[in-house]
């Protein structure tokens, strides 16, 4: 007699593979088993983590002033070339594998004020704040969430089959070109939702009024880039001010790039706001899995990543000090092996090739396709 | 150097203290944009397990007196950790040096077994090294007005009673100060040497400095050595004059505890200092009193139930999001007491962050809401 799987009756198995519908009791198993990897994983975090996130910051300083420092000699093309990368590096490595991190509290446990997840503020022009709200919240708890999780299109983009079709997103091939090059801009209003004052629902002074932190940081960083920077500079004002500008615009690309190859690969799945009614622990991280993509590569890619290169071990663990996701996705891999899940991996790519794909495909009308009833267990 | 007065207020809008402190550390350990930091400057061992650190503090410490008692921050295993030491030596200056003033404090620390910050500051620390001070707090301070001391110390519990008599015994001749000084063996006990010192620096027929030493666990007792636990006896044997002597007591909490039952209604005052909170893990569903700093509210919630909705049921909406303890968005600040992880079971009592919508309150509580 040869065993079936329990829970994988042919008749729920869906097109792709490891798409299969598992059962309550797999599914909750499934989570206490992502449970004891995040307790055995919580117990040994320590020293070595503490020392990681420090040298991460001395990192971002480093490169931070020298670059700088070499833009100060912008003038002869090298200084600059050079000037400009190791600027891009720090403030990539400031957003991402210490800002983003810390900002979840992965270092809180450290009780250290400089990496204390609720005050840190970042070297972009959105506020903290904003960020904790929109992505720790809303984009972590409704990760993938149709009409929830805002950071699906962005509000800008169409990239699932599941969004409708409207003839504007005929130019969101142009659109995520801007969106990409103006990232932190994108991301600083993502918050403010402009969109209640244009349908009306937001009085001019109301969006003033929630403007001003945000409007305040941005003063302080295009001051800090654009103007104090330049100035000190002296004669050579323009290269370090164009070096600035060049170096944000690289940051802005490259975390677009990431977090796109996050939750926008061709496998990852959008999810109806019915799915989180009564959603257990299980079903959570499951969700969380089927809503994000990894990317394969060295080590450099994941630390200049901030290790969201492993997207789905960070929306299992968001918590948990990214240095450790590496050594947690086999584990992670393992897991889902067993219960035939499918785990989305690739290199960037391959990864990105398919975001551009959908930003290029869902430009065009395509066949509605529908999120009503879709769950995660099989009943 | 840090800017100084008025530099400082101007350009202090274009500073990053934390980036100011990560380049001038590279200069100078102790050079800091606001933060008290003190470096190590001599390290003696007392007596057994007992280690006295010279501390050479930056501008930004806020001035000690004799008697107070200081945070002492260090970073143990990657988790910065904070406990209050008084300094038994406490010597004021109010000349500049580069980099910190001329001041000298020093913390006597006892190692306890399995204690993370006292094994720290007994094993680890060394001359050079920098340790991050706080505000001093405590009010058995120096008092002009009090003409006869009666000062106990249990263990530790000698170090704000040294610092006192040093400052006394050096700012004036005719002070009047019985000091009970309460070890387990002699090894424990510090300070031994300075305080014979003292009480013979007086001479016979004056008030002066007068100490006796209790021993209980010592197998024989040399002469002007006592033993056994406090006792209504044994304090009016060794200070015949108790009525008229105002008390300051120091030592566990359970030492302070038998002293006040036995002294305050017969000494002239009596205030006491317990270097040991006494146990308070709350059995789930007793009432634990939440207070919340900001707010000035005070609750009775009870214990093991997720904060969270326990505020909220009491008309409080703190900030939060996903209530499942992902998104971070509740996490605030414990200053004291012991909180249970509900997701892992797991309690905490140091002072820290936590998500108030997967913990409880296992003790009384202070949270900066
Ligand atoms: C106002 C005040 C002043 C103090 N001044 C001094 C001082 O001058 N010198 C000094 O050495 N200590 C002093 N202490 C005690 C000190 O703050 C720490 O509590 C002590 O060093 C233990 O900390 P730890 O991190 O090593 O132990 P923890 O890791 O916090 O505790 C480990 C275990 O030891 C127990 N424990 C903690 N403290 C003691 C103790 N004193 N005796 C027995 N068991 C204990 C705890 O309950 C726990 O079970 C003072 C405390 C207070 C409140």
């Amino acid at each position: 007699m040869t065993a079936l799987p329990p829970a994988m009756p042919a008749s729920v198995a869906l097109k792709k593979p490891g798409r299969e519908r598992l059962s309550r009791e797999q599914v909750e198993q499934f989570g206490a088993d992502l449970d004891a990897l995040r307790e055995r994983t919580l117990a040994d975090i320590g020293e070595q983590d503490a020392r990681y996130i420090k040298r991460i910051y001395a990192a971002v300083r480093y490169t931070g002033a020298l670059g700088r420092g070499l833009l100060f000699f912008g003038i002869f093309p090298p200084a600059w070339l050079l000037g400009t990368l190791l600027l891009a590096i720090s403030k990539i490595l400031e957003n991402m594998e210490l800002g983003h991190n810390v900002m979840h509290g992965q270092y809180d446990w450290m009780n250290d004020p400089r990496f204390d997840g609720k005050t840190y503020e970042w070297d972009i022009v959105g506020t903290s704040d904003n960020w904790r709200k929109t992505h720790n919240y809303s984009h972590h708890t409704y990760t993938n969430i149709k009409g929830m999780d805002d950071d699906v299109g962005y509000g800008v983009l169409r990239l699932f089959p599941e969004q409708r079709w409207r003839p504007f997103f005929l130019g969101q091939p142009l659109y995520a070109v801007i969106f990409a090059l103006l990232f932190q801009w994108g991301v600083a209003i993502q918050d403010i939702r402009l969109g209640r004052y244009f349908a009306g629902r937001m009085t001019g002074a109301e969006l003033r009024e929630e403007f001003r932190p945000t409007g305040r940081k941005m003063r302080r960083q295009l001051l800090k880039d654009y103007v104090f920077f330049p100035l000190l500079a002296g004669p050579f004002f323009l290269p370090v001010l164009l070096g600035n500008l060049v170096a944000n615009g690289l940051r802005n690309l490259w975390t677009f790039m990431i977090i796109f190859c996050g939750h926008f690969t061709a496998n990852v799945e959008v999810f109806p706001k019915s799915i989180i009614k009564n959603e257990t622990r299980g079903q959570w991280y499951l969700r969380q899995l089927r809503g994000s993509s990894n990317l394969t590569g060295s080590k450099l890619l994941h630390i200049m990543s901030g290790n969201l290169s492993h997207q789905i071990e960070h929306h299992l663990f968001p918590d948990i000090p990214a240095r450790r996701y590496a050594e947690m996705s086999k584990e992670v891999r393992a897991i889902c092996r067993r219960y035939g899940i499918f785990y989305n991996t690739g290199s960037l790519v391959s990864q990105f090739g398919q975001v551009i794909w959908r930003i290029l495909r869902y430009a065009l009308p395509s066949k509605p396709v529908s999120l009503e009833g879709k769950a995660l267990v099989a009943d | 150097m840090p800017a100084t007065g008025a530099l400082k207020r101007v350009i202090a809008p274009l500073i990053d203290p934390v980036a100011f402190d990560f380049w001038a550390a590279r200069v100078n350990p102790l050079l800091s944009w606001e933060r008290p930091l003190a470096r190590v400057v001599a390290r003696q061992v007392t007596a057994r397990d007992c280690v006295t650190l010279v501390l050479r503090p930056n501008r930004h410490v806020p001035p000690v007196q004799a008697g107070q008692h200081v945070p002492v921050t260090v970073e143990v295993d990657g988790v910065r950790l904070t406990r209050s030491y008084s300094p038994s030596h406490v010597r004021a200056s109010h000349a500049r040096r580069r980099g910190g003033r001329k001041d000298c404090l020093a913390i006597t620390v006892k190692r306890i077994p399995g204690g993370r910050v006292s094994s720290h500051l007994c094993q680890e620390v060394r001359v050079g090294d920098v340790l991050e001070l706080g505000e001093a707090f405590g009010a058995m301070t120096l008092r002009p007005d009090v003409p006869r001391w009666l000062y106990v110390a249990a263990g530790s519990g000698i170090t704000p009673l040294m610092s006192l008599l040093r400052a006394q015994t050096a700012a004036t001749a005719g002070v009047d100060v019985t000091l009970l000084y309460w070890a387990r063996t002699r090894a424990d006990l510090c300070f031994l040497d300075e305080l014979r010192g003292l009480e013979k620096a007086a001479g016979s027929g004056q008030p002066g400095v007068r100490v006796h030493i209790i021993l209980t666990r010592e197998a024989t007792l040399l002469p002007g050595e006592y033993s056994g636990r406090p006792s209504a006896d044994l304090l009016a044997q060794l200070v015949p004059d108790l009525a008229e002597r105002q008390v300051y007591a120091c030592g566990t909490g359970g030492f302070v505890d038998s002293l006040r039952t036995l002294l305050a209604d017969q000494v002239a005052g009596f205030e006491a200092e317990a270097f040991t909170l006494p146990e308070r893990a709350a059995v789930v569903g007793a009432p634990v009193q939440v207070t919340l700093r900001r707010s000035g509210r005070v609750l009775d919630i009870p214990a093991g139930e997720a904060l969270l909705p326990a505020l909220e049921a009491r008309g409080i909406h703190p900030k939060h999001g996903c209530r499942m303890g992902i998104c971070n968005s509740c996490a605030c600040d414990r200053i004291s007491g012991t909180s249970e992880n509900l997701n892992t079971g797991a309690t905490q009592s140091e002072p820290g962050v936590v998500r108030i919508c997967i913990s409880a309150a296992r003790s009384d509580m202070t949270l900066d809401l």
